[in-house]
């Protein structure tokens, strides 16, 4: 580890993260085996395969959840140093310009929706507890700041109405959007979203594929997702790349993956399903 | 010598500018304002007790509750905000009751005595914030469970520290070597420090910490992933949790002058825990309010119409924090809420039967 | 040798109390997924109705205890259906809470039932130099041989049925998922009970051997249940034998230390204990039998 972290790492130009042999093992399954990939710069990418084909693992690796891992994650990060993500503990990954959601939408449900947003703006906030606790005028400051901040994120998704509503009780289609929202305000570079239209309507998937595209061009910011429906994942991605049973199927354009024969056999099955 | 009077200046001008800032603020934001009413009415019952409007000895009960809020804010941060539990907090508050007396009998004038008696209570609260980094959930609680234990035994056991069964006597405090306190103004002196540490308690809530305290309890891996360091704010709830204990504990040595090792036991733990649970997890008012249902309740009604059944209060309390947690899992100061809610239900279907009534017109 | 014998009996003797205890514990925590921290409160309850049959009513001990069992199970049944079963939605902390919140009702309702003052309770072979057996020097009761006897036995039994029965089989799929197993058709619901209801017989049972060192009183299982907490961290919350294997390592150091120790710090003997196990966690957070399982993010 030590010794990693003097190593100094390349990536082509344009490229933001590039996956090189990642492994992963839980006891005698291997989640994820020898995958590689790369994202590029302002590029939506998406991580396609079956249930349980080992996407969320590999988000969790990238964001470092997951230690005992084989392979490499480089990325280009915020201050455009090259460094390899497994040198980052879990809870820095979010200032190097990397920001996640979950699959089970993970907001905390007895705070505002606004308030939410402000989590997300968590490692942004200079001032420490003393600086709370005397609620001093830079803490003050700073908490205007970023509330109008993420007021103007929510504008931008079009929720600015709830700012002040609890989380709990909203429905699913908004929860996802708050959880997005949430992303945004750490000025991140590169977004994973673990199955953003996961439980939406048909109106909600077309109203997100839309976002998706907007926020890669307001923000300037690369995307990274999984998702379950083809009709949205080929809508949105540039690029997408398919994987089952953990290992690397094909990597390509949405025509390309679309009609690629491994990709159709790992959806569709061959004799046995 | 310069940089320190320089340093010493830019306190100075920070706490000024902040009490600037909370003066304006007791004009725009309501909590304030709630915070200085409930001061005001606390020391009007200690004025219509001196009037002999009320008993002398409910100031005495309401200097309890004073106390035991300031306990349960702590509780409270740590349970209703950082989502870990604690059976240590009766320990904590003895910590503080025996340890400011201790140290001023070896000569150091209150306010160090208090100060001493923080910094430790400081350590053992990173000690056990260490601890509960690595040690989770059961194990956890189990774990402050017995440091509780250990800490009564040590009230029982070490005699130079705590006299054991024979208890240690104390006086009223005497702030800045001269200002000597009675047991009115100390009463005045206890609600102070109890809005203090509301205000201390609202400040942190509603700030960056408050929402990574909430973060970090409500979902850990999105708290991480959002940056929250799990560590330090574990630290954090456990420090904040002990440092509120051990100032009740000084205010109750202050107040009642006589420290005893068989009242810092599980059930005092446990009774903290219901004044949290039952008035309101997150809650500043809340908590003020569950220590007046567990505590004062008993005591100025149900001990006088029950006297002839024993642990009536007991029974009380334990069915009312079961029943909280199992139906009403905001607590009591919800009622309040709810209440309002329900009448403005009420008003909006009068109005639009009324409206109706104006079309049949 | 006879000094060591003795000790040792003693400390199989306290040490089974603390295994009955933590046995009841840990078959709760895997079935209900709680803590049941009134696991000695309810034990105390029901010794008050042993004491009460037994001193004011006349009953012999080999009669009360059987009622108290009784007693016991139903404590279980009803807290299980009434407290922990319709609370299943409000997390594990609350959980946590409700049997916190059982242990003052039970302080409550302990004085007005039974009154405030404590009741002795005789031991099951009353102590007297016919009643002891001498091995090597050491002298040691019968009763204790009963108790450690009965204790073991019952342990034994429980741990027999718990692998080689069906309702075993059931407790043991609902301790390792409760929501598939409901979803198999394992009765979840009696697994419950049963667990609560054998929980609360061995926590009887566990007050009512202890009793006779003093007097059946509300703080009587103060310090026990600490133990017997402590016995199951030290063991491990995992398997249903490594609290057991914990508790008697708890028994057995607690009584070395109390008695090698130098007089001024043998007082300190169950502080120390507790604050070395406290060192062991640090370095062990889960026990002495159970790993520490990847976190599913
Ligand atoms: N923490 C863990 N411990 C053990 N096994 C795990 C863990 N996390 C994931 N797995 C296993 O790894 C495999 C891949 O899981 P993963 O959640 O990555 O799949 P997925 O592609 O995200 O599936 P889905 O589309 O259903 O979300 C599965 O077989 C899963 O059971
Ligand atoms: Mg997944």
């Amino acid at each position: 580890m030590s010794d990693n972290t003097n190593k100094s790492y390349v990536l082509k130009p344009g490229t933001l993260l590039d996956i090189q042999n990642l492994s992963m093992r839980f006891g005698g399954l291997t989640a994820v085996n020898n995958l590689s990939f790369d994202i590029k710069e302002n590029e939506i990418f998406g991580l396609i395969g079956p249930n349980g084909a080992g996407k969320t693992t590999v988000f969790n690796c990238i964001t470092q959840f997951y230690k005992d891992k084989d392979g490499i994650i480089i990325f280009n990060n915020k201050k455009n140093e090259i460094i390899n993500l497994n040198d980052i503990h879990v809870e820095k990954i979010i200032k190097e310009g990397l920001v996640r959601t979950f699959q089970n939408v993970e907001l905390i449900k007895d705070l505002s929706v606004i308030d939410n947003l402000l989590i997300g703006a968590h490692t942004l906030f200079k001032s420490d507890f003393i600086g709370h606790i005397f609620r001093s005028k830079r803490a003050s400051e700073e908490e205007t700041f970023y509330k109008a901040k993420a007021l103007e994120i929510l504008k931008f998704m079009k929720i600015d109405y709830l700012k002040d509503q609890y989380v709990a009780g909203q429905p699913y289609g908004i929860l996802k959007k708050i959880g997005i929202a949430r992303t945004l305000m750490s000025n991140p570079k590169l977004i994973i979203l673990d199955e953003p239209a996961a439980g939406l309507n048909e109106t909600e998937t077309t109203e997100l594929s839309k976002l998706m595209i907007q926020i890669k061009e307001n923000y300037k910011c690369s995307i990274l997702l999984v998702e379950h429906d083809m009709g949205f994942v080929m809508g949105v991605c540039d690029r997408i790349c398919a994987i089952n049973f953990g290992k690397f199927l094909a990597l390509g354009t949405p025509d390309y993956i679309k009609r690629h024969p491994d990709v159709q056999e790992a959806y569709l099955g061959r004799d046995d399903e | 010598m310069k940089k320190v009077l320089s340093y010493f200046n830019k306190i100075t001008i920070y706490i000024k500018d902040s009490f600037r800032r909370m003066v304006s603020a007791v004009k725009t934001d309501a909590m304030y304002r709630r915070f200085v009413y409930l001061f005001v009415g606390l020391n009007v019952i200690l004025l219509l007790s001196e009037l002999d409007i009320m008993n002398y000895s409910t100031v005495s009960l309401y200097a309890y509750i004073i106390i035991f809020t300031i306990v349960a804010l702590g509780l409270n941060i740590l349970l209703g905000f950082s989502g870990l539990m604690s059976l240590g907090t009766a320990g904590f508050v003895g910590f503080g009751a025996y340890g400011v007396v201790y140290f001023e009998t070896l000569g150091f004038p209150y306010e160090i005595s208090s100060l001493i008696t923080i910094v430790i209570a400081t350590f053992i609260g990173l000690a056990v914030g260490l601890f509960s980094l690595k040690v989770e959930g059961v194990y956890l609680a189990i774990s402050t469970l017995a440091v509780g234990e250990i800490f009564s035994q040590i009230f029982k056991r070490v005699t130079w520290f705590t006299n054991a069964y024979g208890g240690v006597h104390y006086k009223y405090p005497t702030l800045l070597g001269f200002i000597e306190l009675d047991r009115n103004m100390t009463y005045i002196f206890l609600s102070f420090v109890m809005v203090v540490m509301m205000v201390v308690m609202y400040h942190l809530t509603k700030s960056k910490t408050g929402r990574a305290l909430l973060a970090m309890s409500r979902s850990n891996s999105s708290a991480q992933a959002m940056g929250v360091s799990i560590s330090k704010y574990r630290l954090f709830s456990f420090v904040v949790a002990i440092l509120y204990a051990t100032i009740g504990g000084i205010l109750y040595a202050s107040f009642y002058r006589y420290v005893q090792p068989l009242d810092w036991n599980l059930m005092l733990t446990l009774l903290i825990l219901a004044m949290v649970v039952v008035g309101g997890m997150k809650s500043i008012f809340g908590t003020f309010l569950g220590v007046f249902i567990i505590y004062g309740i008993p005591k100025l009604y149900l001990e006088d119409l029950f006297s002839s059944v024993s642990g009536v209060a007991y029974l009380f309390s334990g069915i009312l924090i079961i029943v909280v947690v199992m139906f009403y899992p905001y607590g009591m100061i919800h009622v309040t809420h709810d209440i309002k809610k329900l009448y403005n239900k009420y008003k909006i279907h009068k109005q639009n039967k009324l409206k109706a009534g104006d079309g049949d017109e | 040798m006879s000094v060591f014998l003795q000790l040792l009996f003693r400390s199989l003797e306290t040490g089974s109390v603390f295994a009955l205890a933590s046995l009841g514990i840990v078959l709760i925590y895997r079935t209900s997924k709680t803590t049941n921290f009134a696991q000695g409160s309810i034990g105390t309850l029901n010794a008050f109705v042993a004491a009460t049959l037994l001193m004011k009513w006349g009953w012999s001990i080999w009669a009360v205890v059987p009622a108290a069992m009784v007693t016991a199970i139903i404590t279980g049944f009803i807290i299980d259906t009434v407290f922990i079963r319709p609370a299943n939605k409000v997390g594990n902390i609350g959980k946590q809470i409700i049997t916190l919140g059982l242990i003052i009702v039970i302080i409550g309702i302990i004085p007005w039932l039974f009154g405030v003052e404590p009741i002795p309770l005789p031991q099951f072979i009353p102590y007297s130099p016919t009643t002891t057996i001498t091995i090597l020097g050491a002298t040691i009761g019968y009763n204790s041989f009963f108790t450690i006897g009965m204790s073991l036995l019952l342990m034994g039994a429980v741990f027999l049925f718990i692998q080689f029965t069906d309702w075993g089989l059931a407790i043991r799929v609902t301790a390792s998922n409760e929501i598939t197993s409901r979803l198999m058709g394992v009765p979840t619901k009696s697994v419950t009970m049963i667990s609560w209801a054998t929980a609360a017989t061995f926590g009887t049972l566990a007050a009512i051997i202890v009793a006779p060192q003093t007097q059946v009183d509300i703080n009587m299982m103060g310090s026990i249940q600490v133990s017997a907490f402590f016995a199951c961290v030290l063991g491990g919350f995992q398997t249903f034998y490594g609290p057991v294997i914990g508790a008697y390592i708890i028994a057995f150091s607690s009584n070395m230390a109390a008695y090698y120790l130098p007089p001024t710090w043998s007082v300190w003997s169950t502080v120390i204990v507790y604050v070395l196990i406290l060192v062991f966690l640090f370095f062990k957070p889960v026990g002495i039998i159970g790993k520490k399982l990847v976190r599913k993010v």
